[in-house]
């Protein structure tokens, strides 16, 4: 009864309007939804829709070629949890996330405070940093697998010519791990630099000034000016290193090519351990709550990564002005 | 692989001829009219590219779009996605032996050739029965067969005081008597006068053994495990183990730099395999050293072999199922062993290649010795899971033997079981 009546209330000043007027009312309300809709469709059809679909066959004993098989429940999350190959590709993948992701973001913010430095042809710089990142992750995969070659690679050639053994760089863990972790770094840290140099330009000139005027070192400005100001990009990059980081696949299959993560699976990522469930065994359920058990994973690791670094930089925050956060909101819109 | 015979070219030339004079009976160019583009998916080193062309001067109006993917395991989960995907398939899809009992359980992706005139009786009973499946539908047409000898450094062994010819290195293994027992004892002859590693990796002579047993991964049901209790494949580990000292450490596949740096001396070699030992030279090699010898130690075994399949979901399917079954023809299956190796599977394409010599392999008179190698083959019944346990059980474990990790043959022993119990095979 009661929206009946408002719904009357509010159509009767409406039926006064001529059809353009209510048009153009409905243009107003409408449109801003139909011009952001693209993007939500796709969403919908591309990310939702498969995301949710996943749920579905992970409850089921799925067979890749046979299709859909028994309701199971959890099942293939407990068999999966269980299974000592998943857990090898867990650490495998912690491992190398961790040889990649702390070293890049190291390296991503000296170079960018130095980009930050006032030097001669700046953009020339700024372009050079980023070019790894135009290489496609295949041919840098290839060309690395060819570098870490323990059979005549040229890291073996140096090694032979100071009289030591060659590594095993695709059998034993850890230089297979530091192997991928390097095209991982060579790809991202120009990439990162630009991030975190661009948050760095935005933080206001006359603080260093007065810093500096206050008797404070180029390192001290460093710590106690840069580092806190750019803390949100900081939090920014470091989320958006860890998703990728979580899902790294493309280096470790092309490594081997032979193998899903090396001929022991001592590099077997838990995107590949997933691969491999999904194609080589066959085993789509399983693989489905794979799938769901790393997301999972991407986002406890994130909320980790999340709150320590903002225990990091927040006491020096504190101490010295608010970061900028219109900079690093503009960074965000500017990634998509 | 250089061809010495001029019959490799007559082989060629008369297939080609054959099949203009095949088509040329229909009026015109195109007895269909239009155009039509097939497309097919291979692996490795199979010789059948140069046949395409061929094809393709025979049928005008047909174009043939083919993709090869570097290995059996790139095609396996290729063509797994597809089918999953119900689409995307080329329309003749190269099938392994490895992966072909999981593909025979959903064989209604593929047409059955028997609709397209697939004849039994032109092939080997066995090779055309892998390619049947339980209703009887023939969903693989063979290709080649993997009858396996010695692919041996003639120049090496010969270095170190061992006979270097091929006679006298088969003789020296036991000739048709060769156990492994007696194989590796002259390795560790070899390796003890000449300082040099004997093999490169153990995994195909696992694999060999394996293929040579009555009963491989699964017992003759295909069904049920044969692996626990297994008291041959126990002790073969053990002697693998024992023997790993001439072992050059080297993974399994891509060896060719260290092939070309003399850090081997014998490789055991289906038909398949010759194309991949000559393709780690320029073309044209001869005198590398390398011999192909009449013998394989526990006796004759197949190791692999394709078949073309043709797609349910193609849309030329009777223009496919003719190319396939052309290219499954004797000629092309001789024009095939010619370029890279694979031995035929039809007893008519054998016969092709009866005289056939590689250059490459030090004139070694490859055609009759894959025939002699061929006798008694006997085809292994292959379970759902068998290029998983290959792979993921005891591949692992030879790779941990072959560098040095396992050194007890109960230790190699525990290890694959471990790993049949991980990946929850049953």
């Amino acid at each position: 009864m009661g929206t009946t009546m408002s719904r009357l209330a509010t159509e009767r000043p409406g039926s006064t309007l001529t059809f353009r007027q209510k048009l153009s009312n409905l243009d107003f309300k409408a449109s801003p939804y139909l011009y952001i809709s693209p993007f939500f469709i796709l969403f919908g059809l591309l990310g939702l829709f498969p995301i949710i679909y996943t749920v579905n066959v992970s409850l089921y004993e799925w067979d890749l070629l046979k299709g859909q098989g028994d309701f199971i429940g959890i099942e293939n999350y407990v068999t999966t949890l269980t299974d000592p190959l998943f857990w090898n590709a867990f650490f495998n993948t912690i491992s190398i996330f961790l040889l990649s992701a702390v070293p890049q973001l190291i390296f991503a913010t000296i170079i960018a405070a130095l980009l930050d430095q006032a030097i001669r042809a700046s953009t020339f710089w700024r372009m050079s940093v980023l070019l790894p990142y135009i290489a496609a992750p295949v041919a840098v995969a290839v060309i690395f697998s060819q570098v870490f070659n323990q059979f005549g690679g040229p890291i073996t050639g140096v090694l032979e010519t100071l009289g030591l053994d060659p590594i095993r760089w695709g059998y034993d863990v850890l230089p297979s791990h530091i192997a991928i972790a390097s095209m991982v770094n060579w790809r991202w840290t120009g990439y990162n630099a630009l991030i975190l140099l661009a948050a760095m330009q935005a933080v206001p000139r006359d603080i260093y000034e007065s810093a500096a005027l206050d008797g404070a070192g180029r390192i001290r400005r460093f710590w106690s000016i840069t580092i806190p100001m750019i803390r949100p990009t900081m939090i920014f990059v470091i989320i958006t290193s860890t998703v990728g980081g979580l899902q790294i696949f493309t280096e470790p299959k092309l490594f081997d090519g032979q193998s899903n993560g090396g001929p022991n699976r001592q590099f077997q990522t838990i995107v590949l351990y997933l691969y491999e469930m999904a194609f080589p065994r066959r085993d789509f359920g399983r693989a489905a709550a794979t799938a769901w058990i790393l997301f999972l994973i991407i986002v406890l690791i994130g909320l980790i990564n999340y709150a320590l670094s903002r225990a990091i930089a927040s006491q020096d925050v504190r101490r010295t002005v608010r970061a900028p956060r219109d900079a690093a909101l503009d960074l965000k819109g500017a990634r998509r | 692989m250089r061809i010495s015979r001029p019959i490799a070219a007559t082989a060629i030339a008369s297939a080609a001829a054959l099949s203009l004079v095949l088509t040329g009976c229909t009026t015109g160019p195109s007895s269909e009219g239009e155009d039509i583009t097939l497309t097919i998916t291979t692996f490795g080193t199979m010789g059948i590219d140069a046949n395409y062309e061929a094809y393709e001067a025979a049928n005008p109006g047909v174009t043939i779009e083919a993709t090869n993917l570097e290995s059996g395991g790139a095609a396996r989960d290729d063509a797994y996605a597809k089918i999953a995907a119900g689409t995307g398939l080329s329309d003749v899809v190269a099938i392994e032996e490895g992966w072909l009992s999981t593909i025979r359980e959903v064989s209604d992706a593929f047409v059955d050739l028997r609709d397209y005139g697939i004849e039994e009786s032109d092939w080997l009973g066995w090779k055309y029965a892998q390619g049947t499946d339980a209703d009887g539908r023939v969903f693989g047409a063979g290709l080649d067969i993997g009858p396996q000898g010695l692919c041996f450094r003639g120049d090496l062994l010969q270095a170190a005081g061992l006979p270097g010819d091929r006679a006298g290195f088969a003789e020296a293994l036991g000739g048709e008597n060769a156990t492994w027992e007696s194989f590796f004892e002259f390795g560790q002859k070899y390796t003890a006068a000449s300082g040099k590693p004997f093999f490169h990796n153990p995994s195909f002579m696992w694999n060999s053994f394996v293929n040579q047993q009555d009963e491989g991964y699964y017992k003759k049901d295909g069904e049920t495990l044969n692996i626990e209790g297994n008291e041959a494949m126990k002790a073969q580990l053990d002697l693998i183990v024992q023997n790993a000292n001439i072992g050059a450490g080297l993974e399994a596949w891509n060896v060719g730099e260290q092939a070309k740096a003399d850090e081997f001396a014998v490789y055991v070699c289906p038909s398949w395999m010759l194309g991949v030992v000559s393709g780690y030279y320029d073309a044209g090699t001869t005198g590398s050293g390398w011999d192909f010898a009449d013998v394989l130690p526990g006796g004759a075994a197949n190791w692999g072999g394709a078949f073309l399949g043709v797609s349910e979901s193609s849309e030329n399917k009777e223009a496919a199922a003719k190319f396939a079954l052309w290219l499954a023809a004797p000629e092309q299956q001789a024009a095939s062993f010619e370029a890279a190796g694979p031995f035929p599977s039809r007893t008519a394409g054998q016969e092709l290649v009866a005289g056939t010599t590689s250059a490459f392999f030090n004139d070694a008179p490859i055609g009759e010795i894959f025939a002699n190698r061929a006798q008694g083959v006997v085809a292994q019944v292959k379970g759902p899971e068998d290029s998983n346990i290959q792979d993921n059980v005891f591949g692992p474990v030879l790779n941990s033997i072959s560098q040095g990790e396992i050194t007890s043959g109960d230790a190699a022993w525990e290890a694959a079981l471990t790993n049949l119990k991980n990946l929850g095979i049953e």
